[in-house]
């Protein structure tokens, strides 16, 4: 083999230019060969692979997203929940504190309604037995007044009409003294 | 191997040169079955296993082989694609795979110890390349754009003054048309070529002034050696992901410009 | 052609592609006219038209590398 080396080396062999022709020959084929078996089989099979992770990945963070997003909204809702919540009890509270104003407004007037109604039956009644007490006063008073000015004159008044104008004259003498000394 | 006792089996000390890419047939009396094809279809095979073992049942979620394979995809997909082919990107990914994963093996059997060979430094493998890009970027450019447009809008871009196209029209032609795929393959190809003269050069030093001809005053030049090939040899795995890179990146801009003239 | 609107992956896109064009333009603007200027120089004998011919190959392709990406 060396010698073999050392005579390919003394004739001088060929420019490293110019290419052997078996050597393009094989040069060619392992290319070819390569160019099937790596670009024509393996390649499509990587690049498939490759886009199922770019769409495992994406789907991933779309799922990720998705979960975010029902997160957001739950929480939303029970914010606009205690929102209401809080609301209506605001509302309730308002409601009953008018409510108790009104009932206590209610209350004062009734209250004062039935007081003044009950003054004014007191007024009526104290009127009435006013009244009565004035009748009978009078009828008394006349009876008296005759018996006493009979008794004091001693004589029977004989004119029923005289007697009974006197006696009213003085009655009303009476009264207009009286009802000054009432009020 | 061989080459570097070869070569440091002499008296004096002889810098290595272009028998370096020289090699006889493997089996004697079949021409064509040499280093360079061996290692050439041997990486092929390991290209096929890795990408196989990765993508042949690819998981959701990516464990071991798939994940670095991945990282492969998604830097091609990212840095070379989408850039030069925007929304065509990914029914061009196949191509473009191929070619890194296939240059990038092929440049790094020339630091793996036992191999030591990159197989793009024999012209052969990158012009195969470059030109199968060349026909497929002309077929595209007149399927998408119509045999003569393709000329035109390669050849008189609009915007320019109308007197300076007679000036510029023969330049874009020889470059679009011939040093443009011709600097596709000679640039992977000189990369390649270049950096494995240097690492041998640099690891027959070391041998050679610390094992063939151990003397007080070459063994620090031996001891330089042997560093400078564990530096060059890191160098020269960057550069060989770069040139795997780069070719694929020039196929989709040329891949790109035949989808879509240049404005 | 088309007046796309840009996206902003196109100026990248411009950037790789007037990085990785100026070799090949220079290139071929040296073939050219170098060789053009080779040619007259062997037919007239005037030994200046190769220099000139590089030149002017080199600063035609800077020129058209620069109208094309360089606004």
């Amino acid at each position: 083999m060396i010698t073999a080396a050392r005579l390919a080396a003394e004739e001088g062999a060929n420019s490293p230019l110019l290419p052997h022709t078996y050597e393009l020959v094989v040069g060619g084929f392992a290319f070819f060969v390569v160019l099937f078996v790596v670009g024509k089989i393996l390649t499509p099979r990587i690049q498939k692979t490759l886009a199922e992770r770019t769409d495992a990945i994406e789907g991933g963070l779309k799922r990720a997203e998705e979960v975010q997003d029902e997160a957001k909204r739950t929480l939303e809702s029970y914010r606009a929940q205690l929102a209401e919540a809080r609301h209506e009890a605001a509302r309730l509270r308002e409601e009953a504190r008018e409510q108790g104003a009104q009932i206590k407004a209610e209350l004062r007037e009734e209250a004062q309604a039935e007081a003044r109604r009950i003054i004014e039956q007191a007024h009526a009644q104290i009127e009435a037995e006013r009244q009565t007490a004035f009748a009978q006063l009078r009828v008394e008073i006349g009876r008296l007044s005759t018996d006493l000015a009979g008794r004091i004159v001693g004589e029977s008044l004989e004119d029923e009409a005289r007697q009974r104008r006197i006696v009213d004259r003085f009655l009303e003498e009476l009264e207009g003294a009286g009802s000054e000394a009432v009020r | 191997m061989s080459t570097l006792t070869l070569l440091a089996s002499g008296d004096e000390f002889k810098a290595p040169g272009l028998e370096l890419f020289e090699f006889p047939p493997i089996i004697s009396g079949v021409p064509w079955f040499t280093k360079p094809v061996l290692v050439a279809l041997l990486s092929t095979l390991i290209v096929l296993i890795f990408c196989w073992s990765a993508f042949a049942k690819p998981k959701l979620v990516p464990r071991g082989v798939q994940n670095v394979a991945e990282m492969g995809y998604m830097f091609i997909r990212d840095q070379v694609a989408r850039p030069f082919l925007g929304k065509d990107a990914d029914r061009w990914m196949g191509l473009l795979l191929s070619l890194f994963f296939l240059i990038w093996v092929w440049n790094l059997m020339g630091v793996v110890p036992g191999i030591q060979f990159p197989v793009v430094s024999h012209i052969a493998f990158p012009f195969v390349l470059a030109a199968s890009i060349y026909v497929l970027k002309l077929y595209l450019g007149f399927k998408h754009q119509g045999f003569f447009g393709y000329f035109k809008n390669m050849m008189f871009p609009p915007g320019l003054p109308k007197p300076i196209y007679v000036l510029l029209a023969p330049i874009e032609f020889l470059s679009n048309m011939i040093v443009a795929p011709f600097t596709h393959a000679v640039r992977l190809f000189a990369n390649m070529f270049a950096g494995h003269i240097i690492l041998a050069f640099f690891s027959l030093v070391g041998f050679w002034f610390l094992f063939e001809n151990l003397t007080p005053l070459g063994a620090p030049l031996g001891v330089l050696g042997v560093v400078m090939t564990i530096g060059m040899t890191l160098f020269e795995m960057f550069i060989q992901f770069l040139q795997a890179f780069l070719f694929a990146m020039l196929a989709a801009m040329y891949i790109g410009n035949s989808l879509h003239p240049e404005h | 052609m088309s007046e796309q609107k840009r996206r902003p992956e196109d100026d990248g896109r411009d950037f790789a592609n007037a990085a990785w064009s100026i070799p090949s333009y220079v290139l071929s603007g040296i073939i050219v006219y170098g060789g053009i200027g080779w040619l007259l120089s062997r037919w007239t004998g005037v030994v200046a038209f190769t220099p000139i011919g590089l030149i002017l190959g080199v600063v035609l392709s800077v020129y058209l590398v620069y109208r094309k990406y360089g606004r």
